[in-house]
């Protein structure tokens, strides 16, 4: 049984006491800036002037219902709605500080600092060794020191290693989809990304996988910044420090996930959570 | 029950479930200020038998107690309550707790009937028995403002505790001058002291029924503030 000191009770309230104060960060603490971002896809407006801060090295999830904007918002980040002819953005997203709408950004440049995961894992048809290094050989790695020691670093952090290491030669799509999903997230963190955007990466997973990647996911924020889009709004309660609630295109309540899911200011937010008509 | 707004969900059977608990709830209260009333009755009149009636009764509080606990758990257990739901159904598990205590309360006061007080203590028991109505109305006033989960009359009857505990200091002070007069009645005396303390807990409890209405309709908690911290949430 765990005692109940008063040391330990200050402990907790130190805890609540760190809540971060998402209006007024500060520059070292914010990871994405995102201002005034309107989206089209054709005459239809699907994001309706969304600004939002989000925190470093915390793990911040998007909820609402089907067609809100959610998983739109969350491709804007590392840019993956410029595959989408139709699609205009007005607006910016600044990545320490930069916009990455700016004229001269380097996408694929980007690309390796906002690391994507995907609802279904897809794995390349090759070894789990060469999933992992995808990204470094790209880059030009090819030094074999290198490359080994971050195919034991990524699969470590990605909670895998124990699992695959003495297959690492194998064919990637061999594994379960559990496995497959945590070897995506390995391959996305083996090139160091600043940020991790992770969308739906459990809907096509079984319970127990599910809180393997979540608790993955509290490990990755030490080193990443995590931005989730989930359907399941007790995984977002779970998983998140921040949460925010999106509804036809527009934000309607951003705040840390212990008010948004105990007291949420909103009406929309509070009838959402609760599994009310709207 | 217009606060409570517990008819939208999606889910018809959630709705059914959190409307049962609130029936269960009401019904619970009943039976608490039934148990009340009768103690204080029971006292009045010298009523022996009504009085082993609200010990013998008090069972049912107890399993109504038990029995919302239960459907509170599973409800937690199968629909992971948010917002105010989850509100609502931490205000509950405390209301009932506090609600259970009430009725222990009333159990002792109807002790005090068996214990066979003389004539001479009747005016003791006059002041007992106003100091019980005036309880037994703060306990109904803060069971309508549960029942409406009414934010502003929460408020105000957590208010009226003053009242309540300024009586029974006046009453003690009272007692404490009849053990000095006539040492010979302490034992008689203390009966009466130990219902009036009874009384006085159903107060406090009431009151913190009312803080948890406010838990639910407002979000805050408001235990250990003042008065005018409360205020300032309307």
């Amino acid at each position: 049984m765990i005692a109940v000191t008063p040391k330990n009770l200050s402990a907790h309230s130190a805890t609540q006491q760190a809540k971060l104060d998402l209006n007024n960060l500060s520059p070292e603490q914010v990871a994405l800036e995102i201002k005034n971002l309107d989206l089209y896809y054709g005459n239809k407006q699907a994001l309706q002037n969304i600004s939002m801060s989000i925190p470093k090295g915390q793990v911040t999830a998007f909820i609402g219902p089907s067609g809100c904007g959610k998983s739109t918002l969350l491709r804007c980040i590392n840019r993956m709605n410029d595959l989408v002819d139709i699609c205009k953005i007005t607006g910016q997203i600044n990545l320490n500080g930069e916009n990455i709408y700016a004229r001269h950004t380097d996408v694929a440049a980007l690309r390796r600092k906002v690391g994507m995961v995907f609802q279904r894992p897809n794995p390349f048809p090759k070894s789990i060794y060469e999933n992992v290094v995808y990204g470094l050989r790209i880059t030009g790695e090819n030094n074999r020191r290198v490359l080994d020691e971050a195919v034991e670093t990524s699969l470590r952090s990605a909670a895998l290693w124990n699992e695959v290491k003495d297959r690492l030669h194998e064919s990637a799509l061999g594994l379960s989809g559990g496995q497959q999903q945590r070897l995506v997230i390995a391959r996305a963190i083996a090139i160091e990304p600043e940020v991790l955007l992770l969308d739906e990466p459990t809907s096509a997973l079984d319970p127990i996988s599910t809180l393997t990647i979540e608790e993955l996911i509290n490990d990755l924020k030490q080193r990443f910044t995590v931005v989730i889009v989930t359907h399941n709004m007790q995984q977002a309660a779970r998983v998140s420090d921040q949460t925010a609630f999106m509804y036809m295109g527009d934000l309607i309540e951003y705040s840390d996930t212990n008010t948004l899911f105990t007291t949420p200011m909103k009406k929309k937010t509070e009838d959402y959570i609760t599994g009310r008509y709207g | 029950m217009d606060n409570l707004n517990i008819g939208r969900h999606i889910s018809g059977q959630f709705n059914e479930d959190l409307e049962r608990i609130i029936n269960h709830v009401m019904h619970m209260g009943g039976l608490v200020e039934k148990q009340l009333a009768d103690a204080l009755t029971s006292v009045c009149d010298a009523d022996e038998a009504l009085a082993k009636k609200v010990l013998s009764n008090d069972y049912l509080i107890n399993n109504a107690e038990v029995t919302i606990d239960d459907e509170c758990t599973r409800i937690i257990a199968k629909r992971q309550p948010a917002a105010g739901d989850l509100r609502l159904v931490m205000a509950i598990v405390k209301t009932i707790t506090d609600l259970e205590r009430i009725g222990d309360e009333a159990g002792k006061i109807a002790n005090v009937t068996l214990e066979s007080l003389s004539g001479k203590h009747q005016d003791l028991l006059s002041n007992l028995d106003n100091l019980g109505r005036h309880v037994l109305t703060f306990l109904q006033l803060t069971l309508d403002a549960f029942t409406r989960m009414d934010f502003h009359a929460a408020v105000k009857v957590h208010k009226s505790d003053d009242k309540i505990d300024r009586e029974y200091e006046a009453l003690m002070r009272q007692l404490m001058t009849y053990m000095m007069e006539d040492p010979r009645s302490i034992p008689q005396i203390m009966s009466v002291i130990w219902s009036a303390r009874a009384l006085e807990r159903i107060g406090d409890r009431c009151q913190n029924i009312c803080e948890h209405i406010i838990y639910f309709v407002k979000g805050k908690v408001v235990r250990h503030s003042s008065q005018e911290d409360m205020q300032s949430l309307s």
